[in-house]
């Protein structure tokens, strides 16, 4: 597995594929700060968490589609096609996590918050990590192998992401909502919608391991 | 290894590519499949690597397995001797021996000087070696290649022909589709197919029976350059060699079972010749 992240982990950095959901992230942050002013740090952690929706969704679909089919072919005959892609799925997972890390650690440096930084920022993470297990089961559920149509893939991703933020079960929205309600309250963002994203994303990176290596290029 | 009842088709509605493959193979065997465009060689292939899981019955006691695809893309952003590095560890070669290996082979399918040039530049003859290189160099239990002669030069296929070779002496099954007639006379099992199912007739030599191991013969040989010398230790099957250079005579003690792989070897190099065999 360690190989076959290293791998990942060229296949990403080496290809470029980082830049787009980077550049993407780092405006809408920059948007983000912009919009509203002066605004308190837990709206610019909420913020920054929401937007890791689409960045991971993002950086998923650029790693498991970097590959040319061969060249999966020939990976997956080594390490067995699901191991394959789960290690795309982790590395890219792995990746958003970074982004959103670097994203609340900008937000702390920008809100010009002095005191009490620790309590807001740990529940802003909290919040991050929850977002980006959405957004990582959203890239697994909408990119090949599970939809292979690149227009398909896009309008579901699109709809998928709104979906996230604003339907009312989706994890991602109650991280969210429940972080702006409890304003430096010192309440952990959620155990119930951490669970509901572990368990979200460990449905939707079955169903793409487990699809890999039954479908074809 | 065992196919059983293996069959394969892309949803459930689409027609079966292949059906009902139900058949032994054995190990120290070369198996051509043959068969029109399109009869479903290239996916029975890939089934039998891996690469594919069958929508129908299922495969058993794969040894691990190296897979050359037909088309080996250049899409990839490393260049040849990292992806190499890369696709070593993901085979299960850790550190030196990993390195030693990818080198081996860049130099034996004649890639080294472009193993630092991008992927994404190299001609599809060297985009073709690399495959051929990331499939063999854990030497592994089950070989199969997709139509790997095309576009290699003249060298690099005698290259490939000697690692099916080793592949087969090691006790190693290899499993194949080429359009010429390639290693024709080596085959020991053909797997024609048509209409989505598989006949298999013998080939040209019988299954190999692999010969009793622990036992060695030794070889003299003349006019081993000394720099080839690490090379020739690490071919299958040699146990020790030793120099003497006022005779220029190089006395190799090699396993009996892999006493034909390595002269047949040793006969393709220049300048490098028999004197003496003994059990």
């Amino acid at each position: 597995m360690i190989a076959l992240l290293r791998y990942q982990n060229g296949v990403l950095f080496r290809s470029h594929r980082w830049i787009l959901p980077l550049i993407g992230y780092a405006l809408l942050l920059a948007v983000g700060g912009a919009g509203s002013g002066a605004q308190s740090l837990v709206n610019g952690l909420d913020w920054s968490a929401a937007i890791l929706v689409p960045a991971v969704a993002v950086l998923t679909r650029s790693l498991v589609t970097a590959e040319p089919g061969a060249a999966r072919a020939c990976v997956a005959v080594a390490s067995g096609p699901a191991k394959a892609q789960l290690a795309t799925l982790v590395m890219a997972f792995t990746a958003g996590a970074v982004l959103g890390l670097a994203g609340a650690g900008y937000e702390a440096l920008t809100s010009g918050h002095q005191a009490g930084l620790l309590v807001p920022l740990l529940t802003g993470l909290g919040t991050a990590l929850i977002c980006a297990l959405v957004g990582s089961a959203v890239g697994a559920l909408f990119n090949p192998p599970v939809i292979r149509h690149p227009a398909a893939a896009l309008l579901c991703t699109i709809a998928a992401v709104v979906l996230a933020w604003v339907a009312r079960i989706s994890p991602a929205n109650a991280a969210l909502r429940g972080g702006s309600a409890s304003q430096y309250s010192a309440a952990w963002p959620a155990g119930l919608p951490l669970a509901a994203a572990l368990v979200l994303v460990a449905a939707a990176w079955t169903a793409s391991c487990w699809l890999a290596g039954r479908r074809g290029e | 290894m065992r196919l059983e009842a293996v069959g394969k088709r892309y949803g459930l509605r689409q027609p079966w590519i292949v059906r009902g493959v139900t058949t032994d193979v054995a190990a120290g065997t070369l198996i051509r499949l043959e068969g029109r465009n399109g009869s479903g060689k290239s996916t029975l292939l890939r089934i039998a690597a891996g690469a594919l899981l069958p929508s129908a019955g299922r495969v058993t006691g794969r040894p691990h397995a190296g897979y050359v695809p037909e088309r080996f893309p250049t899409g990839l952003a490393f260049s040849a001797r990292e992806y190499l590095q890369h696709l070593s560890r993901i085979h299960g070669l850790t550190g030196p021996a990993g390195l030693a290996a990818v080198d081996e082979w860049l130099e034996r399918l004649g890639a080294t000087e472009y193993a630092a040039a991008p992927l994404r530049t190299l001609s599809k003859g060297m985009c073709q070696k690399v495959a051929i290189a990331q499939a063999v160099l854990s030497r592994p239990g089950l070989l199969v290649l997709d139509e790997a002669w095309t576009g290699l030069d003249q060298a690099a296929r005698g290259e490939l022909d000697a690692a099916v070779r080793e592949r087969i002496a090691d006790g190693g099954t290899v499993m194949y589709v080429d359009h010429d007639a390639r290693l024709a006379a080596e085959v020991a099992e053909r797997w024609q197919l048509a209409d989505g199912e598989v006949t298999v007739r013998p080939g040209a030599v019988a299954p190999a029976v692999p010969p009793p191991a622990g036992r060695t013969v030794t070889v003299e040989v003349a006019g081993v350059e000394p720099g080839s010398l690490p090379r020739l230790e690490r071919l299958p099957g040699v146990v020790s060699a030793a120099a003497d250079p006022p005779s220029g005579i190089l006395t190799l003690t090699v396993e009996r079972r892999h006493c034909d792989a390595v002269l047949r070897e040793l006969l393709r190099w220049d300048g490098v010749h028999v004197q003496a065999l003994r059990p």
